[in-house]
This record gives structure tokens, C-alpha cells and sequence, in this order.
């Protein structure tokens, strides 16, 4: 499977995908954006099967790129990697067909538990 | 000569900012960060991350530690050796630590606010000042020999 990590960091980016392959994920593909515009770009290229995404970042931030995939009838798998993890953003990001919100810091066990069930 | 009230206080402790912080140290750093006593005086040529907060609660977090501390955490982060990351890359990697303590200490304040993208500046003599604030929490933090503050800015 391809899975493809959005964040406008490129340090969480790394921690991301070394968290992936800890929590035995290693053996898919890993493909790399800087923002909601840059995702958007390479999910029409790549058609990942998953997008893992952060929510705050600049040009397009996370919940703008769910709606805009989702707007176009994009029914991509999608989650998110934030900092902030409030029920309103988890209900936010629910309504709009996020998979699960994984919150900053996490564990290996974290993406174990939130992609069980996602990446089959 | 009119006096302006003081904000409330936040409901923010120095509990909650030893307990986020530390959580981002031990999980992506691998490094110890502990409250401290010591108060060192601001230090010239440290780094500073920034991420401001509006709406329902306004004001700042400020993450500051020396280039040294930047670097060492920047390497953990990306599982560097010493010294090979540009400079871009560690203050890539501050700001991702000041974004992920200001994110979860939002999450603690008033809804709805929202989380402005971090901002990273260092190596020069200038402090950290946010207009119309003032500083109403600074939580110095120990790891290893190197002290982190983190000090709440309140509008």
C-alpha cells in the first residue's frame, strides 16, 4: 500500500514514517508532502491509499484538504497527526470523514491501535 | 490616569507544562526534561520558537533553549549525527517542538482558538517580545545540563 504523510515539518515527517515502520508498517510505500496544496497535487498523481495528515499548516492546513478531497468525491482513506486534539476538532474531523485523529506525541502502539483495521 | 484589568489568570499551571513538555521529550527526543529552581537569565544567542493563540484565549507560547539544546534535540528527532543538520533543519525541528507544546497546552484553554503556524529565531542578541501581551507563566526545564523555558504570553 501507499501511504502518504502530510506535514509542513519535515523532522515529524521523518518521526512519522520511522513510527510506521516501529509499529510494522515497513514494507509499504512512503510518499512525502509540505502542505494541503502539495497533497492535493500528489494524491490526484499517486492515489495513495491512506493519507496520513497534520492539521495546521500553511497554504492549505488539513481539515481544508478532507473537505476539498472530499468536495471532489475523493473517498481516499484519510487521517490525522495533530498537536491539538480537542472534541471539537475530533468531531470536526470526524463530520467530515476523517478515519482517526492520532494525537502529537505518539507511540508506535498509538499507530498500531488507530491503523488496525485501516491498512489490510 | 485609567488602569486596565489584568486578564484572568490561564488555566494553565506549571503541573500541565512540565507534563506536555516532558511527554514530547521523553517520546520523540528520547531525552529527560524535568521542572527546575534555576532561573537563568535570558539567554543571548538562544533559539526561540513561537506559536500564538487567538480567539476565546489570546496570547503565546514561547519554547527557548540554547543553539546547543536546539541541535541536540533536532539531531534525536531526526536520527542524525552531530553536526551534520543545516541550520534550516534544527530550527525545522524547534519549531515542531514549540507547534506540538503550544498545540496540547491549547488544548487546555478556552475553545474555540486557533494555532497559528510556529515561528523559529536565534543566534542574534534580541528577546522574545509579544505586542499587547505580557508574560503571565515561564516554566524553566532541565535536561541533562541545558535549561528550556517555556513561558506563556497572555493579550
Amino acid at each position: 500500500m501507499r501511504i502518504l504523510i502530510v506535514d509542513d515539518s519535515k523532522a515529524m515527517r521523518m518521526i512519522v514514517i520511522r513510527t510506521l515502520r516501529q509499529a510494522g508498517f515497513a514494507d509499504h510505500d512512503f510518499a512525502e508532502a509540505v502542505d494541503g496544496v502539495t497533497a492535493l497535487a500528489a494524491i490526484a498523481a499517486e492515489q495513495p491509499d491512506l493519507v496520513l495528515c497534520d492539521w495546521n499548516m500553511p497554504e492549505m492546513n488539513g481539515i481544508e484538504l478532507l473537505r476539498t478531497l472530499r468536495a471532489a468525491g475523493n473517498p481516499v482513506r484519510f487521517g490525522f497527526v495533530t498537536s491539538e486534539s480537542t472534541p471539537a476538532m475530533r468531531n470536526t474531523a470526524d463530520e467530515n470523514g476523517a478515519l482517526f485523529l492520532i494525537a502529537k506525541p505518539f507511540t508506535a502502539e498509538t499507530f498500531s491501535t488507530a491503523l488496525a483495521g485501516v491498512l489490510v | 490616569m485609567t488602569e486596565t484589568a489584568a486578564p484572568p489568570a490561564p488555566p494553565i499551571t506549571a503541573e500541565h507544562v512540565a507534563e506536555v513538555a516532558g511527554a514530547v521529550w521523553d517520546s520523540f527526543l528520547g531525552l529527560p526534561l524535568q521542572r527546575t529552581q534555576e532561573q537563568p537569565e535570558p539567554a543571548s544567542g538562544g533559539m526561540s520558537g513561537v506559536v500564538t493563540i487567538s480567539g476565546a484565549w489570546r496570547g503565546a507560547v514561547v519554547l527557548q533553549c540554547s543553539p546547543e539544546h536546539a541541535a541536540e534535540a533536532a539531531e534525536a528527532m531526526f536520527a542524525a549525527e552531530p553536526g551534520s543538520l543545516s541550520p534550516a533543519e534544527v530550527a525545522d525541528a524547534l519549531g515542531e517542538l514549540t507547534n506540538m507544546v503550544g498545540g496540547n497546552l491549547k488544548n487546555l484553554l478556552p475553545e474555540p482558538s486557533t494555532l497559528s503556524i510556529p515561528s523559529v529565531s536565534g543566534g542574534g542578541d534580541s528577546q522574545v517580545f509579544v505586542p499587547a501581551a505580557r508574560p503571565v507563566l515561564e516554566v524553566p526545564l532541565q535536561s541533562g545540563a541545558s535549561v528550556v523555558r517555556v513561558v506563556l504570553w497572555q493579550s
